[in-house]
């Protein structure tokens, strides 16, 4: 047996590299694993390489940093120690705000007052894509991430997971092209799909002409694409002006991605929050009531408003109201025929639900 | 070594000898540059693996993607339908539909892509097993329309490759219509044009998939709304991603189209048409033009304007009281009473209705063996024609009808244009039917009975009238014998030249004076009086079935009485006719509130919109008047 082996060495090797090739591909095949096992196999071998590499250059980089930095703080000292005493409290202060500025405290912070579970986790790697924008995290499938969930930073939302391995996962940041989600707008709540556009500017798609979005407006997560929970800041708006069909061309400035990235925090579970109202920043100014209304141009004309009704329809509620102002029923024989010509009363609110105990 | 093997004999031919030892060295040296050649070969292709499927996979995905060149129609919007004071009752918008590639579409993301939509799984996926056995497989099918802002951030968050790359986007221009059916019948509703509209000579220069107008103005003026399609060449990756425009033809939209419509006479006319079976029409004698057209019951054009979903298709269809049918131009019914102005008419101009001539009225009168009772049980005494509208004694006119022939009616009826369709720039209308003795051997084969005249007299036996033909035929006759075509669009050549009669004018006044009294001589639509205006009417009170019939109370509420109604104003010089038919209203007053208060809203429409008064000219002063010259 050894000898026919031998003899036929090459031709049993060749045999046996097959046989394995066909016994991997029948396992990827069974398992259904849309990420090709070598890759697996590959980053889950580079991962710990470049994780020690990685720790390598931020500890060097970390010690020079801090050893340069402790010269111009032990040089400061002696210039200081050589000046005036208040200088020394300037430079207490200075530290203490550099302190507070921290990332990976801010991050913690956020992270605890979070009603979403999340995962912090570090920006290992970037792809290689020509327009493409991905990172890689050191986080993976062993801590619980999964493809689909949202990667934020206390600053606004940064991305989301395409691919995760055991040890690492793959990022799609929202300046992708091909990256997309549900944003809304904070003063009128305006949805929209935020779209990357292969650079630091990302807009906003489908908003209507019609509708009112300010530049310096802020966008948060609508919820709607149930990726990102509601209520995450996305952006400020950089441009908003009328489209040549029928959107509105809306550019935004994202907020997560403006720090730079290292840390981040992958949403494991998602929990939708309110989105917040804008601060009052100004007194409010003091205006007359409105002059009656002329009733001969109490209907609307033209504009096709947001909430898509025609001018019918405005005619339809101003004559039902007028009818209802009057006590008239359309068609019914009464004591003496409407009078048209009146100012109808304005539509009653919707009447507020009783407090629950 | 291998000496030894060599024989002896040939130990001395060097030529073999060397032959025999290079050819083994050649071997050797041959086998292990194929090995060496053999692995480099491997490492290369190794390396280039490595390179496409670990290092740099997404590059060279995205650039395999970049290979797609696809042509893209875009829709042109249709053109606005307004108002004849150019208000918009039709506009047109935009929306996204989802559909789902079939060819990519793998089963398992189904479900999610339900959850995300808020779309019935099993009922789509009963649907897609429908369409896998009529459809090629190339073939996208729509699964949801009118997609929301959340919705649609859904589907473009979702249709990566790595994801849910089967489905698709779809940019339309939806039609906007009035809610609750306003001027349903009127506008009508665009659709898809169908393979069996595309084999009629119509619509035969149409594409599959082009959306027409399929019923109303939107039909009859499709070719005014209908825009040009643009078209954009764009290059797409492989899951129709647009990456990049090559060129692009914009669409041109349709044109805007005016009518005659005056929407604060329909939307009154609509709201007292609530709730209620039957039509209004409102009129302008002067020009022909509709100012108002309503038809209850009525559908949703809205529902119409994507793709109607079957439920809904079938919901209007099987509707008992058929709310398709526009009833202003489609429904034919007896008009009763309405039309005894013209029996009066007719007969003043046969000299069977001289003022002098009376009839008794006991509650009813028998002619050829059979008893014709009134509407009044106790009767209305001694009757003239005057008495006998304001009332609308039926003994009265079944005594003029007996002095008249039938073919004497039709020759009237014709003449004001019962019988025939009106001409309106509407599809569908139909003629109505004024008997006479030729119609009845060309349809029936059978001679015409003078008892049969006496129902036909009061509006009722074989003759039935569509809204619109009374109101134009009303419109003509309070004119002095001016009849001008019914159109909608508000253009002049739409209105084409009036047909003219020389009706007498005393005839005419005489009927009017008539009319008058109905409304306020204490007559039938006593209740409908509108001060300050001289509003004139006539009620009508029309039996649908027999008198058996009703009292069976098989039909149920379809065999109830028609309540009618035309009313004008003013009476001199009238500028505004508007027929109402209430379905089972029973009883013809009933009607009359309808049309009052569409007269109502005419004229004070009129009074506030009218141009102040002309100040009164104030004489130049002399050095003004100088200096200027």
């Amino acid at each position: 047996m050894e000898t026919f082996l031998n003899r036929y060495r090459n031709l049993t090797v060749l045999l046996v590299a097959l046989l394995a090739q066909l016994v991997l591909l029948a396992y990827q095949v069974r398992s259904h694993g849309d990420v090709r096992l070598i890759r697996v196999w590959a980053v889950t071998g580079v991962m710990p390489l470049a994780r020690v590499l990685e720790g390598v250059r931020s500890n060097t980089f970390g010690f020079f940093r801090e050893y340069f930095v402790l010269l111009d703080v032990r040089t400061e000292n002696e210039r200081l120690k050589k000046e005036l005493g208040t200088l020394k409290m300037e430079n207490q202060f200075l530290k203490t705000e550099l302190a507070t500025a921290d990332r990976a405290q801010a991050l913690a912070a956020f992270q605890s007052r979070s009603p979403s579970r999340t995962l912090a986790a570090r920006i290992i790697g970037t792809g290689t894509g020509a327009n493409s924008k991905v990172v890689f995290l050191d986080r993976g499938s062993n801590f619980g991430v999964g493809k689909g969930m949202a990667v934020v930073t206390p600053d606004g939302i940064v991305g989301k997971v395409i691919a995760s391995y055991p040890t690492a996962s793959q990022v799609i940041l929202i300046t992708d092209p091909s990256f997309a989600a549900g944003v809304i707008s904070q003063k009128n709540r305006i949805h929209g799909t935020l779209k990357g556009q292969g650079h630091s500017i990302c807009m906003i798609d489908y908003i209507q002409n019609e509708e009112n979005v300010a530049v310096s407006e802020w966008f948060y997560t609508s919820g709607d694409d149930r990726v990102f929970p509601k209520g995450l800041p996305v952006g400020q708006v950089k441009i908003s002006r009328q489209g040549k069909m029928f959107f509105k061309e809306v550019l935004l400035v994202p907020s997560g991605l403006q720090q730079g990235l290292e840390e981040v925090l992958i949403v494991l579970e998602g929990v939708h929050q309110d989105i917040p109202e804008v601060p009052q920043t100004q007194q409010p100014l003091h205006l007359l009531p409105a002059p009656p209304r002329d009733p001969a141009s109490g209907e609307a004309h033209g504009v096709l408003s947001g909430n898509l009704s025609t001018d019918a329809d405005q005619m339809l509620d101003r004559y039902k109201r007028i009818g209802e102002t009057q006590g008239h029923t359309y068609g019914v024989a009464g004591p003496k025929p409407p009078n048209f010509n009146v100012t109808p009363e304005p539509p009653k609110p919707p009447r507020a639900e009783p407090a629950k105990p | 070594m291998p000496s030894k093997l060599i024989p002896t004999d040939y130990r001395e031919d060097a030529p073999v000898k060397n032959f025999l030892r290079d050819d083994t060295k050649f071997a050797s040296s041959k086998i292990a540059f194929f090995q060496y050649l053999t692995v480099a070969i491997f490492l290369f292709l190794v390396s280039g693996f490595w390179q496409l499927q670990v290092q740099n996979p997404d590059y060279y995905l995205d650039r395999a993607a970049r290979n797609r060149i696809r042509s893209q129609p875009i829709q042109a919007p249709r053109g606005k339908i307004l108002d004849r004071d150019g208000r918009v009752i039709v506009d047109s918008h935009s929306s996204f539909s989802l559909s789902l590639a079939r060819v990519n579409l793998k089963p398992e993301h189904l479900k999610s892509i339900c959850e995300g939509l808020d779309i019935d799984y099993p009922d789509l996926v009963e649907r897609l097993r429908r369409f896998d056995r009529t459809r090629a497989r190339y073939e996208s099918i729509i699964v949801k329309d009118e997609l929301t802002a959340g919705e649609i951030a859904f589907v473009e968050a979702h249709r990566g490759q790595d994801t849910f790359p089967e489905m698709e986007l779809i940019h339309a221009q939806r039609r906007l219509y009035p809610r609750g059916g306003l001027a349903a019948h009127v506008i009508g509703y665009t659709g898809e044009v169908s393979e069996q509209e595309l084999n009629t000579t119509e619509f035969a220069r149409f594409r599959q998939g082009d959306v027409i107008g399929k019923a109303g103005i939107e039909r009859q003026h499709n070719d005014t709304l209908m825009g040009v399609d643009g078209q954009r060449r764009v290059i797409v990756d492989n899951v129709g991603r647009v990456r990049k425009v090559i060129d692009k033809k914009e669409a041109s939209s349709g044109r805007s189209l005016t009518l005659t419509i005056d929407l604060d006479l329909q939307v009154v006319a609509e709201l007292a048409m609530e709730n209620r079976r039957g039509a209004v029409v409102a009129f302008d004698p002067r020009t022909g033009e509709v100012l108002a057209m309503v038809s209850r019951p009525a559908y949703d054009p809205n529902k119409f304007a994507g793709r109607i979903r079957s439920k809904d298709w079938m919901e209007i269809r099987n509707h008992p009281e058929n709310p398709l049918l526009n009833r202003s131009i489609q429904a034919q019914l007896a008009p009763g009473s309405t039309f005894k102005p013209f029996i009066a008419m007719a007969a003043l101009a046969a000299g069977v209705a001289d003022p002098s001539v009376t009839f008794h009225c006991g509650g009813g009168a028998s002619f050829y063996g059979r008893y014709f009772r009134c509407h009044s049980a106790k009767g209305h005494g001694s009757v003239d024609l005057h008495k006998g509208m304001i009332h609308s004694c039926d003994v009265y006119f079944y005594n003029l009808g007996n002095r008249l022939s039938i073919d004497k009616i039709a020759e009237w009826a014709e003449l004001a244009g019962f019988g025939k369709r009106t001409g309106i720039d509407l599809p569908g209308e139909a003629e109505g039917i004024v008997p006479s003795t030729r119609w009845k051997v060309r349809n029936f084969r059978q001679k015409w009975y003078a008892g049969e005249t006496i129902s036909v007299a009061i509006g009722q036996g074989a003759l039935t009238v569509t809204p619109l033909q009374m109101a134009h035929a009303v419109g003509g006759l309070i004119m002095g014998g001016v009849w001008h075509k019914p159109h909608l669009v508000r253009d002049p050549s739409h209105a084409g030249e009036p047909k003219r009669s020389d009706l007498d004018a005393s005839h005419v006044a005489r009927v009017l004076d008539g009319l008058y009294g109905v409304v306020n001589e204490g007559g039938t639509a006593a209740r409908s009086r509108i001060p300050g205006i001289e509003f004139c009417g006539k009620t009508g009170t029309a039996q649908p079935v027999s008198r058996e019939l009703q009292l069976s109370g098989k039909l149920g509420d379809k065999a109830k009485d028609n309540a009618w109604f035309f009313g004008f104003a003013p009476k001199q010089d009238p500028e505004i006719v508007v027929v109402a038919l209430y379905e089972a209203g029973e009883h013809g007053p009933e009607a009359a509130p309808i049309v009052r208060d569409v007269i109502k809203a005419y004229f004070d429409k009129k009074a506030r919109t009218a141009p102040p008064p002309v100040m009164a000219a104030i004489p130049m002063r002399e050095e003004v008047a100088q200096g200027a010259q």
